[in-house]
């Protein structure tokens, strides 16, 4: 049954991966853009202007174009998505799935710690608070969502940075944390790329030195992300809770004479099964809206690949990257809906 | 007879011992942007050993939030805001948490309105039940388990062994009602508080439950509070009946003289139809027998066909009757006996699979939807639930505009002078016509639908449980609008109900069914006085009628089916006749000898060879 479902969402999503790419290969060519002059420069000569477009395929109808992007009836030399390859970069001309294999990891790492701490953080406090609306709990849980989402996500980025690394080194003439310069200190042996994650790659090369140094440069970023993440993640996480404890099941629970151990497990269970739902939603959402973050810290995520590529006018590399971002949500919804299937048996395939 | 018998315990001073005492109980719900509301205002009710009462009122008056706070309990953000709560002569607002929790669910029973949503839903319905029983009873796991699988065979559940493993989304409403009951009734408490305990239920087990929780009551001398919305239940179990209207208490009275003289207005209303009818006589009018028919069905035969399988649903299986001008023709039967799609195949709103429906000298079942559709401005449908059928963005102005577009010419001026007109018919004000529906009263959305049916005037109406969503004072309402209309209109009905009640008061003639086919026809006072198909004997007698004269519980017998109506698909049906395996009357050769409707002396038809032959009188 479940495979079914499975092989019938991969192939919708292989129908929506098309699409994607459609849209983005056009959009882009409509952009009043000259990516031959930004390469070749404005004072080029008109031949070596004209081979750089022959090079870039560019010379070609857009219809031709798209032919060698998809690698079907290709007119071109190389490989097109159909063949599984995503082309090179028009920048540094290495292939665009190398590029992005060393940038995506490091959001991926970066957005993944961030949720998985601030869900850590925001079910308990969640929960609490809606069990007590008048307690502590939930007064603390509502003045943070209003002054975490009080500034865009870059300004409290800075402001961590001020305050823990300038200011702190000013006041106490240490550093509580690094430079915002990067995922590891230059001077030390980075681990060799294993799965990209480079606090997980450092434990499987046991280098324990590089291990603690990438976890002392991810705390801020980090640190960063689940202040902002949280707010909205503990309003709904709470907006659940308060729903189930009103619901019928719960209220029957208690006249049943239920130990409270019990009826808190019950409302629970049903409470966190649309939270999966939501780690999904923050999940694609921060595959894009990390950016400022991985700038202002200098992580070499794929945000800031992409930016790269928008302003050098690096067709392939745009298209690649987008395409690899709506996969990454594709595949995140995916896992989530069967993981929810399991806890949710009202959920048929 | 029998509150004689509770109200003086052998040996005692002669008052029974209470069970409970509320005072003043007052539960208050705030709202974040207005004053609070007072759900139940100033609630005193005491229960004696041995005593069975109903409390009854409108949707939303507080009858369920009392039931809870007898407990202790309330739906967030609510709160008890004032009165107290005796339990055997403890004061429950005393007690701290736990053992307010040992109590509830082992000496206080509760069963809740709307069971399926009352299970959690992802949790399996055995581990449910085991962990109330484990929470009273010092047992492991698995006889927890194994005492959930015989809990569930108590209350008549097939395969208890699958059952257990299910969620409460894969159950139906009755048997999730079924699993409450279990619940509740497993730790014998000495107190039930049961709300609507019954339904989701087809009156044959409602009977059997009902019954069980009385003779239990006398055999324990324990104590049950029952809120219902149903006269029938609480003229025939109840010893005294509690009366709530907006959040307070407005009678309290010994059932027979509740009956029989209703102190407080809202009583009056609730009492409505059977007062009336005593003092006025509201009856329909008379029908020429020697006309002829207006519609003649034949045969009529539904089968669903089941995706990607072999076997049917047979729906309907070769119904045929006739109905006379202005007559009205009851249709009843358990839920799933086909009564709903013999009416919906009238109007071709199911394609039946054969038969024929002669109407007007037309055959309707053969026709073209186009020559259909001109019928239809004579033949109109009113269902159960009015806000399902109107359009939720549509005023009533436009509700009653579209017929009038669709079967008339008229033009503007004389569509709204119509409009008023029909209006009147149903006894709504002329203010209505720009509400929306949901902002009237269900009672007042039937009567719109009503007057939508009659709009483009028709001579027949079907119409299917027209007062099942509603009160008993709104009901009363209804009919007696339903009547009023035929005997001004000369309108037939088909009048689909499960409530006999209802169809007592206003059918003409009554036919019976059972898993799709007709069990009995005969006069109303054939079949409501003397049935003689063993089905249509036994769903009168479990049918409870508000009589207080004529109480089931003071009855020698009360018969009532044995198991369950199954569901009509191929492989199900009897062989023989469609009621062996349930038949009190039956014998070895019912189960292989296919049953014909057959005429008695009396004029009736009853489809049973033991009847037929004279085998079965009385
Ligand atoms: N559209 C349909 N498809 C399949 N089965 C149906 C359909 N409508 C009704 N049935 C089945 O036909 C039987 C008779 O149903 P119904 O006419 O609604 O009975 P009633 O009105 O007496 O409750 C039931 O078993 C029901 O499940
Ligand atoms: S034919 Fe037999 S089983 Fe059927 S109703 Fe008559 S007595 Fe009962
Ligand atoms: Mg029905």
């Amino acid at each position: 049954m479940i495979w079914r479902f499975v092989v019938r969402r991969v192939l919708i999503a292989i129908l929506q991966l098309v699409g994607i790419s459609l849209v983005v290969f056009f959009l882009i060519r409509l952009l009043p853009a000259d990516p031959v002059a930004r390469l070749v420069g404005f004072n080029a000569t008109q031949v070596a202007y004209d081979q750089a477009e022959a090079a870039l395929g560019l010379n070609k109808s857009v219809i031709q174009q798209l032919g060698d992007y998809l690698g079907i009836m290709s007119t071109a030399k190389y490989d097109g998505i159909a063949q599984g390859y995503l082309g090179d970069s028009w920048v540094t001309g290495s292939p665009i799935s190398e590029e992005i294999g060393r940038f995506l990891p490091v959001t991926l790492e970066l957005i993944t710690y961030s949720l998985l701490i601030a869900f850590l953080i925001a079910v308990p406090v969640g929960i609490t608070s809606a069990m007590r609306p008048d307690g502590v709990g939930a007064k603390i849980t509502f003045f943070w969502g209003l002054f975490a989402g009080s500034q865009p996500e870059f300004w409290w980025g800075l402001m961590f940075v001020f305050f823990f690394f300038t200011w702190w080194w000013e006041q106490f003439g240490f550093f509580l944390a690094p430079a915002p310069l990067g995922r590891i200190n230059p001077m030390l042996i980075e681990p060799a790329v294993i799965t990209g994650f480079i606090l997980v790659d450092s434990i499987l090369s046991l280098n324990f030195e590089a291990f603690v140094d990438a976890a002392w440069h991810l705390m801020l970023p980090v640190f960063t992300l689940v202040f902002i993440v949280s707010g909205p993640i503990i309003k709904m996480i709470r907006q659940n809770m308060v729903r189930v404890l009103r619901s019928d099941f719960i209220l029957y629970a208690r006249s049943c004479g239920l130990p409270s151990r019990s009826v808190s497990l019950y409302a629970l269970r049903a409470a966190m099964a649309p939270a999966m739902t939501l780690i999904g939603i923050f999940y694609g959402f921060l595959l894009g809206g990390a950016v400022p973050i991985e700038v202002i810290f200098a992580l070499g995520g794929l945000g800031e690949y992409s930016i790269r590529s928008i302003l050098s006018f690096d067709y392939p590399a745009i298209q690649g990257t987008v395409l690899i971002i709506a996969m990454v949500s594709l595949l995140v919804y995916l896992t989530i809906d069967i993981l929810h299937a399991f806890l949710d048996p009202r959920i048929t395939f | 007879m029998a509150i004689d018998e509770m109200t003086a315990p052998a040996g005692d001073t002669g008052s029974a011992r209470p069970i409970m005492k509320v005072e003043n109980l007052s539960v208050v719900f705030p709202r974040p942007d207005a004053s609070d509301i007072t759900a139940v205002h100033d609630f005193s009710l005491s229960v004696t050993e041995g005593e069975f009462i109903g409390i009854m009122g409108e949707p939303g008056c507080g009858k369920s939030t009392a039931a809870m706070a007898m407990l202790g309990l309330v739906r967030p953000p609510g709160r008890i805001a004032t009165g107290t709560v005796e339990f055997l002569g403890q004061d429950l607002g005393k007690l701290d948490e736990e053992e307010l929790r040992a109590i509830r669910g082992k000496d206080i029973g509760m069963i809740v309105q709307n069971p399926r949503h009352s299970l959690h839903p992802m949790i399996r319905v055995g581990t449910q039940i085991s962990n109330v029983y484990r929470a009273h009873n010092d047992v492991s796991k698995q006889e927890a388990w194994e005492h959930s699988i015989e809990m569930l065979r108590m209350v008549g559940i097939n395969d208890p062994e699958r059952r257990v493993k299910a969620y409460a989304h894969e159950l139906s409403s009755g048997m999730a009602q079924r699993v409450l009951i279990a619940i509740a009734l497993s730790s014998q408490p000495k107190l039930l508080i049961a709300d609507e305990p019954t339904s989701g239920l087809d009156v044959t087990i409602q009977a059997q439950f009902l019954d069980e929780m009385w003779d239990n009551v006398q055999k324990t001398r324990s104590s049950v509070v029952l809120v219902t919305q149903d006269l029938g239940i609480v003229a025939n179990y109840c010893d005294r009946v509690v009366i709530m209207h907006q959040g307070t208490i407005v009678e309290v009275a010994e059932v027979h003289d509740f009956f029989n003289s209703p102190q407080h207005e809202y009583s009056k209303a609730i009492l409505g139809l059977q007062r009336r009818a005593q003092e006025k006589g509201v009856a329909i009018a008379k029908v020429d027998e020697k006309a002829p028919p207006l519609l003649r069905i034949e045969d009529l035969t539904m089968h669903f066909p089941i995706r990607a399988s072999k076997s049917k649903v047979h729906a309907a299986e070769q119904v045929s009757f006739e109905i006379k001008p202005g007559e009205c023709l009851g249709l009843v039967g358990e839920s799933g006996s086909g009564k709903t799609t013999v009416g919906r195949c009238l109007l071709r709103l199911e394609e039946p699979t054969s038969g024929s429906i002669n109407f007007h000298d037309v055959d309707l079942a053969s026709v073209s939807r186009e020559e259909f559709r001109k019928n239809r401005a004579n033949m109109q449908i009113v269902f159960q639930d009015p806000l399902d059928s109107l359009n939720p963005r549509w005023t009533i102005k436009q509700v009653l505009e579209e017929p009038l577009k669709l079967h008339s010419d008229m033009d503007q001026e004389q569509r709204l002078d119509r409009i008023r007109e029909l209006l009147k018919l149903v006894g709504l004000e002329e203010s209505f016509v720009q509400a929306l529906p949901k902002e009237i009263s269900a009672g007042r959305q039937q009567r719109v639908s009503i007057a939508r049916a009659i709009a483009s005037n028709p001579d027949f109406i079907v119409l299917d449980e027209p007062t099942s969503a509603l009160t008993p004072e709104t009901t009363a309402e209804i009919i007696e609008l339903l009547i009023d209309l035929s005997n001004k209109l000369g309108i037939a009905y088909l009048f689909i109900s499960h409530d006999l009640t209802t169809v007592k008061f206003i059918c003409h003639r009554v036919v019976v069914m059972y898993l799709g086919q007709i069990v009995e026809i005969g006069t109303k006072d054939q079949v409501f006085e003397t049935p003689r198909h063993p089905y249509a004997k036994a769903l009168l007698s479990a049918h409870l009628f508000p009589d207080v004269a004529n109480r089931r519980v003071d009855r020698e017998v009360r018969e009532s089916l044995q198991g369950e109506i199954p569901s009509p698909i191929t492989e199900n049906l009897p062989k023989g006749c469609y009621l062996f395996g349930r038949c009190p009357s039956q014998v070895e050769k019912c189960r292989n000898m296919p049953q014909e409707l057959t005429e008695l002396e009396d004029g009736r038809l009853v489809r049973c060879w033991r009847v037929q032959e004279g085998e079965l009188t009385d």
